[in-house]
């Protein structure tokens, strides 16, 4: 049976069917778009046709983050069903979703009422995409084991989470929430530009853009401020973005040193917006905020963990998500974290080819792990006691007392090798990492 | 269409009222106001009437509304009634129909009520900063070393100050 796999981000879809060899997601936009230049609604997929992407007007499914608009969801969601992607028979298939960190129970609920009631899946599994990421290939090393304790740092559209990972199980009590990510990145880059230079409010489209090309994280922040101070006009760190023309159907982008610019061209320049944007994830007070930055949090997030266990929670820091595309991003973090952690701690940051996809490649891995229909709660079962079901199955937040029980518990013969190779890990954990169990580790991707 | 000169946006008009500096959960208010602009996915100019299913912002408490996921022609395959476009149950019809705002959720689901160790949504915010935030100046981005008087919006230079009171200022109580 096949399992359609859908990582389900407020921005954006990462979409596919689970093969035996793997291949990149399909990305699909998670909104249903309207175009002021031709008039015309896109749903998801379809706005990759689109053309006049000039005051494009979004519905998001997500509000803050959670599913709220499931008419729009259930229009994408279709979209990606039918034969203008997948074509796939949902009612012989089985699912993998991500949802939030912290999704609400009424929420979930709905999650439920979709996939069985309205796509009839014969079976599905619902997770958080940081809790697949043990079973990817970021924290990878040659001929060591998995680590047991790891921090993943999933930085995304709307917001930003700090999840430690002990035995592949979330430690919900020490995860925490930076209420800074993409969209409010772009939100803010859309409010300097139009304040600075040129009306841009409702051009997110083409804000995104510009923020994906031109910004960074300042490695060095207050020399960054000077330089740009200095000369605005020519200093080492300002770019123009050339806006697109849309009569000739051209496409935005940074000026090149030989690019020679036509009457029509209109400049955005780019002085020190490319660094005080994303700024933000590490100065959350800069537009006032009151939160601790992304390094603080990471440390406060480390304090709540079992003290002899802190050091290689440091030593185990993976990024996902798409901010952790800044150039920039992993130094910042790293020479902050350094100043934070103990002494005798060392911090370690690991990072992927493509933290966009990193949750979903790790799900795919995980799909194929021989105990993945373990997992999952079948269509029957949901006929049976509704999301009762789920609630039961799925390890969520709302499952940490089960979890310590389970902690305290000796490990005990389980039908899955996964599982009792997770349990018995929990009697294993040293500072150093234990010798290579038998996990039934994914191959490796690259 | 092509983008258009921004000033004349936030202009206001020099209002001749006494200075009088605005009070601080006046402040308090306009970031919050601020910070809950920032996580709007589309900006509506102020006074621009949003129309029906546009309006994001607009819907009202759990108002029944015209759906746009019955409205297209796809081919799904299969029996679901996705792929049938019929027999849609209670369930999933109200969901589609009925709209909440996440505020309402939260309050539906109670999480506040959950013992005060339980980690929820609620409880999972990073903590406040330690140390006390820096000033950026609101007109240019380079350090704000000094404070309008009426507003208490930082700016670094008399150039700065006079885009400033220009533009942003609020000198108006809101
Ligand atoms: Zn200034
Ligand atoms: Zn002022």
């Amino acid at each position: 049976m096949p399992t359609v796999l859908l990582d389900n981000g407020a921005s954006s879809i990462k979409a596919g069917i689970v093969k035996l060899q793997q291949e990149p997601p399909r990305i699909i936009p998670n909104a249903v778009a309207r175009s002021k230049g031709d008039k015309k609604t896109y749903f998801g997929h379809e706005i990759a046709r689109c053309n006049d992407y000039s005051e494009l007007h979004y519905r998001l499914p997500f509000e803050k983050g959670y599913l709220v608009d499931w008419d729009a969801q259930k229009a994408v969601w279709d979209g990606i069903f039918s034969d203008e992607v997948f074509g796939i028979d949902t009612t012989s298939s089985s699912l993998l979703i991500t949802e939030p960190y912290f999704n609400l129970p009424n929420i979930q609920e709905v999650y439920d009422q979709f996939v069985f009631e309205e796509y009839e899946f014969e079976s599905y599994y619902r997770c958080t995409p940081a809790s697949m990421i043990p079973y990817g290939t970021l924290f990878s090393q040659a001929d060591l084991p998995p680590a047991e304790c790891i921090v993943v740092i999933d930085s995304g559209f709307s917001f930003t989470h700090i999840v430690p990972i002990m035995n592949g199980e979330i430690v919900w009590t020490a995860v925490k929430r930076l209420d800074v990510g993409g969209k409010l990145l772009t939100n803010q880059l859309k409010e300097l530009s139009s304040f600075r230079q040129w009306n841009m409010m409702e051009e997110t489209y083409i804000i995104n853009d510009v923020k994906e090309s031109c910004c960074y994280v300042s490695t060095n922040f207050k020399e960054d401020l000077e330089t740009c101070r200095a000369d605005p006009k020519r200093n080492p760190i300002v770019q123009e973005y050339i806006l697109p023309d849309l009569s000739t159907n051209r496409k935005g982008r940074v000026r090149q040193p030989d690019d020679i610019l036509t009457d029509t061209d209109q400049i955005l320049v780019m002085n020190n917006e490319r660094f005080t944007v994303p700024e933000l994830i590490f100065h959350p007070d800069d537009i006032g905020l009151n939160q601790a930055g992304l390094a603080a949090t990471v440390a406060f997030s480390i304090s709540l963990l079992p003290s002899d266990l802190q050091g290689m929670f440091w030593a185990n820091i993976g990024l996902i998500g798409g901010n952790a595309k800044f150039a920039g991003f992993r130094d910042r973090l790293m020479s902050e974290l350094q100043t934070l952690a103990p002494v005798d701690c060392e911090v370690v940051i690991y990072e992927c080819d493509d933290p966009i996809t990193e949750a979903y490649r790790a799900a795919f891995s995980f799909v194929n792990t021989p105990g993945f229909e373990s997992h999952v709660v079948t269509r029957a079962e949901y006929a049976e006691s509704g999301s009762n079901a789920s609630r039961k199955k799925f390890h969520d937040w709302k499952h940490r007392e089960s979890e310590k029980e389970k902690l305290k518990e000796a490990p005990k013969p389980k039908g899955k090798q996964r599982e009792e190779d997770r349990s018995q890990a929990v009697n294993k954990i040293s500072r150093t990492r234990s010798k290579p169990t038998t996990v039934t580790a994914p191959s490796r991707r690259r | 269409m092509a983008p258009k000169r921004a000033r004349v946006y936030y202009a206001r008009e020099a209002n001749a009222t006494t200075i009088q500096a605005l009070a601080a959960e006046v402040i308090a208010k306009r970031t919050k106001r601020h910070l809950d602009e920032l996580e709007r996915s589309n900006y509506s100019a102020p006074n621009t009437l949003l129309t029906g299913e546009d309006a994001e912002e607009g819907h009202g408490r759990g108002r029944a509304r015209q759906t746009i996921s019955d409205k297209r022609t796809l081919n799904i395959p299969g029996t679901s009634p996705a792929a049938k476009k019929k027999k849609t149950t209670h369930n999933v019809r109200t969901a589609l129909v009925y709209r909440k705002t996440l505020a309402e959720l939260i309050d539906e689901s109670k999480i506040a009520n959950l013992p005060p160790d339980d980690p929820t949504y609620l409880r999972a915010a990073a903590p406040p900063s330690a140390y006390p935030p820096r000033m950026l100046c609101t007109v240019c981005g380079y350090w704000g070393h000094y404070k309008c008087r009426r507003c208490s919006m930082a700016y670094c230079d008399q150039n700065c100050e006079s885009v400033h009171a220009e533009t942003r200022c609020e000198k108006r109580v809101m």
